[in-house]
């Protein structure tokens, strides 16, 4: 019982400090995913098509929805003028898979200094897709501003 | 392991395999590249997608592919014929992994024999495996000209 109890304190303990490390990788995201979101402001893309990506983050539990996501959207951009128009979706595309690299820093840093029984394999992949949230949240964010008239 | 509790680890196995699998499929896809789009239209990848997306067995999957693939041997498109073949190959092959997953859990949920649970993930698998392919096959970027 006492072990379970352990396990149990390590756990809120790990959890607690994955929030604060994704917290401040995501502040460190902003700028760079508002300019994504100002050069996104100037295709033909509408705020319908940034929430629905957004939307999808929040729904999937899978980086590989969210990247093929944006693949088809590329794919599809036949007159290059939204995902495609100067490679953008490409980019954005290339920076969220980037992100793998805070989600494995983040997770091996966690796991070292919280280590549980189980190897929990699956952290690295997990923080990713939050992390891809964050990037996303404020991307979505500063778009919606700009179309508004904020910049 | 309760069947709730089932349902979630299998979710989320399926959900890590997924992922992992995607550079596997970006590699297929970029060995077939010189068969995209013309010969390998994206009227056939959306095609195996809506035959994976409604199937009630792996079976209807394998019988779509090869169908395309005889058509194709038919018309004298070998290579088309080819591309078939190893969608067909890659396609049954991610049963061991579907016995793989299944091996790390109990019970597969709601299923009644573990034979049709394995069959249900088999599919399952297959379903992410192709959305893998399609987005990669029609994820079409060229650098912007200058001006």
């Amino acid at each position: 019982m006492s072990q379970q109890a352990d396990v149990r304190a390590v756990e809120i303990a790990r959890r607690l400090a994955l929030d604060q490390d994704i917290a401040c990788k995501s502040d460190g995201y902003a700028s760079s995913a508002q300019s994504y979101a100002d050069r996104l402001a100037q295709t033909g893309l509408d705020k319908t098509q940034i929430r629905g990506l957004e939307t999808l983050t929040y729904t999937t539990d899978k980086v590989s929805d969210v990247t093929d996501w944006l693949k088809l959207r590329v794919g599809r951009d036949e007159k290059r003028d939204r995902w495609a128009r100067k490679g953008i979706g490409r980019e954005l595309l290339a920076t969220l898979e980037r992100l793998r690299d805070d989600a494995r820093e983040i997770a091996d840093e966690v796991k070292r200094e919280h280590p549980l029984p189980d190897k929990d394999i699956d952290l690295e992949r997990q923080v990713h897709l939050r992390l891809i949230r964050e990037y996303l949240k404020h991307l979505a964010a500063h778009f919606e501003y700009v179309k508004a008239g904020g910049r | 392991m309760s069947n709730l509790a089932g349902i979630l680890t299998l979710r989320r196995l399926v959900a890590a395999w997924s992922d992992s699998s995607q550079e596997e499929a970006a590699r297929f896809v970029d060995s077939h590249r010189d068969l995209l789009p013309r010969r390998i239209t994206s009227a056939q990848l959306y095609g195996l997608v809506n035959v994976v997306r409604s199937a009630h067995c792996f079976a209807d999957v394998q019988r779509f592919v090869r169908h395309q693939g005889k058509k194709a041997e038919r018309a004298g498109r070998r290579d088309v014929a080819n591309y078939w073949e190893e969608v067909d190959q890659t396609l049954s092959s991610l049963r061991n992994n579907a016995k793989k997953l299944q091996q790390l859990i109990d019970s597969l949920p709601l299923t009644v024999d573990p034979q049709s649970g394995l069959d249900m993930l088999h599919l399952q698998l297959a379903g992410e495996f192709v959305q893998h392919l399609i987005a990669h096959s029609l994820y079409w970027s060229p650098i912007p000209k200058e001006r």
